[in-house]
């Protein structure tokens, strides 16, 4: 394929700093999105961190309620609209168009605009927190009539309204250039049943964005609107409908939360255990059942408001079970019989199978009218999110994080502080989470920022907040690596791992154009695992040959 | 594009299996007029993708493309679009200034872009001829 790249490059003279700004090349608009994606983490952490200083002792007065609430707001708005989510985002906008074999991504200027956007609504949020006032404070769902102009008046929730609204329309406009190259920028005979599993991942993920986020826009478009007299979200009608709208976006979201990390630890799974991942088209079909069914769930968020029809949502959470079923089968299946080697990234991506298991069989009870009647607004429903939106987002981050790090940057994490991160991580995130279980089955209530002194919650919320303290040594531990790891490196080569995907088939880091070499022949979703089985049966006729000679 | 109505048409199916098991299960059914709306749009785009574009039924990898692709390298353009976007709705909240300001960069860029476009299609004229950069 011919390339014809545009003269801005030449006429510009951009360089340096300002260069990677106005770059359309895709790796470098995945790195700054995940560098800035990384920033907010870090950011929502400390908030996390405040509140479980906050909540480690009964009744402690470290922040006001006022603050606590902005507390809670910002640090569930931080880490979905501006670390998984976009994390996501950039790990596809970097990785797809290297998987399936693309010079770059499609649309690539508005993907750059979309990057600068959501970057603002970042920004924009954040700035709540030098507003009189605060920064927004209902929560990251900013439930109307809570969120109306009466009931939260003040700057820092309208930034936190404009901040969602321009972070969530750049993201839709980062996803749909994404989907725009999986269609149009396919190599030669890459049929979509030759995707590798993190594109179909990724591509599923970029879908439900494209699907579901311009609703988010629209929700809160009308509630700026509603804040500012217009009197929409009125009465009873009027707080579901805003629940419809938000839910609509808000249950998808947490399969693009999801998604691409499975697709991390399944690519991680595959590499490690030197096997083509086992099952590939009932994965596929189970991805897009999952896709679909997410897209109609949205109200088992709202069984307790007694204006949805919970039956029909309980059946299709439930549902739900069965293509997640299948891709718990296919990472057994592919581990079964495999040359196993237990790096870093393979040992996190166990961990996030095991992990996110804890989150979705907790979600069963949950999707059940009659058990999340009992378990609505406690911390029972904190602990299952965390053990989805955290556990089974982070862990499949690192596992991608430590699989294609060689990739990215040429060198090698090391694996000894990659460990130590690991055993930190799961034992801060269980000491973390699973107590929150017993706590809310005992009835504390989640969204509050003091409690009394009650028999055990003291004792459980304090082994909560030394948990979070782990994980944050944890993530410590990761920037060290990475600092260490890139101040004295230690080459990696460009195919590492032995990995199956062409990505692989490029060098480390990969060139402006992606492929300097002519790309080797896509037969399956594992093309570079097809040459070396092909190598190996051919050495092997040799070798009989020679024999029988 | 190959294969694109197929992930439209089936997303239709589902909806429509999705829709039938609401309306026989359930005493309180999703509205019959909206649910029949919604699987009929998702059907009428899909059926619209194949009579324009009788390819996006069938499967298969992309067909090669028989033109230069443009792969910008660079875009002052775009992220000037992103920043006054932002600038704009900033304002809105912040300061009317912004909003005016936000609303100038954006015209501006958009106008920058127009002028990156036209030197892209040129850049592509020249390929096809064989005497620009590839």
């Amino acid at each position: 394929m011919s390339v014809a790249t545009a003269p801005t490059a030449q006429h510009t003279r951009i360089t340096g700093l300002l260069a990677a700004t106005v770059s359309t090349d895709h790796k470098r608009m995945g790195l700054t999105v995940g560098a800035c994606s990384l920033f907010f983490f870090l950011l929502g952490g400390v908030f996390a961190l405040l509140m479980r200083t906050q909540l480690a002792q009964p009744d402690m007065r470290l922040v006001s309620d006022n603050s606590y609430n902005q507390l809670f707001t910002m640090h569930g708005s931080t880490m979905i609209y501006l670390f998984v989510t976009p994390m996501a985002i950039a790990m596809a906008m970097y990785l797809i168009p290297l998987q399936i074999g693309a010079v770059g991504l499609s649309g690539a200027r508005l993907a750059l605009a979309g990057l600068w956007t959501w970057l603002c609504g970042g920004l924009v949020m954040q700035q709540g927190w030098f507003a009189s006032g605060g920064a927004g404070r209902d929560g990251w769902s900013s439930y109307a009539p809570l969120s109306n102009g009466t009931n939260t008046p003040g700057v820092g929730q309208d930034l936190w309204v404009i901040g969602v609204i321009l972070a969530a329309a750049g993201m839709t406009v980062m996803a749909a250039c994404v989907l725009a190259t999986v269609a149009r920028r396919r190599a030669p005979r890459m049929s979509l049943l030759r995707m590798p599993v993190f594109t179909w991942t990724g591509l599923v993920s970029v879908l439900m964005v494209v699907g579901a986020f311009p609703i988010l826009v629209l929700a809160l478009v009308l509630l700026y609107i509603d804040r500012h007299g217009g009197h929409i979200y009125t009465g009873f009608t009027g707080a579901i409908d805003y629940q419809d709208l938000f839910w609509f976006f808000g249950h998808p979201v947490v399969y693009v939360m999801f998604f691409p990390y499975l697709g991390a630890a399944a690519e991680a799974i595959a590499v490690c255990s030197h096997k083509r991942w086992f099952g590939y088209t009932a994965f596929v079909v189970s991805i897009m059942a999952f896709a679909a069914l997410s897209m109609s769930v949205w109200s088992h968020h709202m069984y307790v408001t007694g204006g949805v029809t919970n039956q029909y949502f309980a059946f299709t959470s439930t549902a739900l079970l069965v293509p997640a079923g299948i891709e718990y089968f296919d990472a057994v299946g592919t581990l079964v019989g495999g040359s196993i080697v237990l790096r870093t990234s393979m040992l996190f991506a166990l961990t996030f199978f095991i992990q996110f298991l804890i989150g979705g069989l907790s979600g069963i009870f949950v999707a059940s009218p009659v058990l999340d009647y009992q378990a609505y607004g406690t911390y029972i429903v904190v602990a299952h999110f965390h053990y989805t939106l955290f556990a089974g987002s982070i862990f499949g981050f690192f596992a991608g994080v430590y699989h294609w790090f060689p990739k990215i940057t040429g060198a090698f994490l090391r694996e000894s502080l990659g460990k130590l991160q690991l055993a930190l991580m799961v034992i801060g995130t269980n000491l973390t989470f699973f107590p929150m279980f017993f706590l809310g089955n005992d009835g504390m209530p989640r969204r509050i920022s003091r409690y009394p002194t009650h028999p055990g919650w003291g004792t459980l919320n304090l082994l909560e907040s030394i948990g979070a303290g782990i994980i944050a040594l944890g993530v410590l531990v990761f920037l060290i690596n990475i600092l260490v790891s890139l101040r004295r490196r230690v080459p990696a080569g460009d195919d590492p791992w032995l990995g199956h995907t062409l990505e692989w088939a490029t060098s480390s880091p990969p060139p402006p154009l992606n492929f300097e070499r002519p790309l080797p022949p896509i037969r399956s979703y594992a093309p570079l695992l097809d040459l070396r089985l092909e190598e190996l049966d051919r050495a092997r006729e040799r070798r009989e040959v020679t024999s029988s000679g | 594009m190959r294969g694109g109505a197929i992930p439209i048409l089936a997303w239709g199916t589902i909806l429509l299996v999705l829709c039938i098991g609401n309306w026989v299960w359930n005493d309180k059914p999703v509205s019959g007029a909206a649910a029949t709306a919604a699987v009929v749009i998702v059907y009428a785009f899909g059926v619209a993708l194949w009579v324009a574009r009788p390819e996006s039924v069938r499967r298969g990898p992309p067909d090669s493309p028989g033109e230069p692709e443009a792969v910008p390298q660079v875009s002052v353009a775009a992220a000037a679009i992103g920043l006054s976007v932002g600038c704009a709705l900033f304002g809105l909240v912040w300061s009317e200034f912004l909003l005016y300001f936000g609303v100038g960069t954006l015209v501006a860029s958009l106008g920058r872009l127009a002028i990156e476009l036209r030197s892209e299609r040129a850049s592509r004229r020249r390929a096809l001829r064989g005497t620009g950069p590839r």
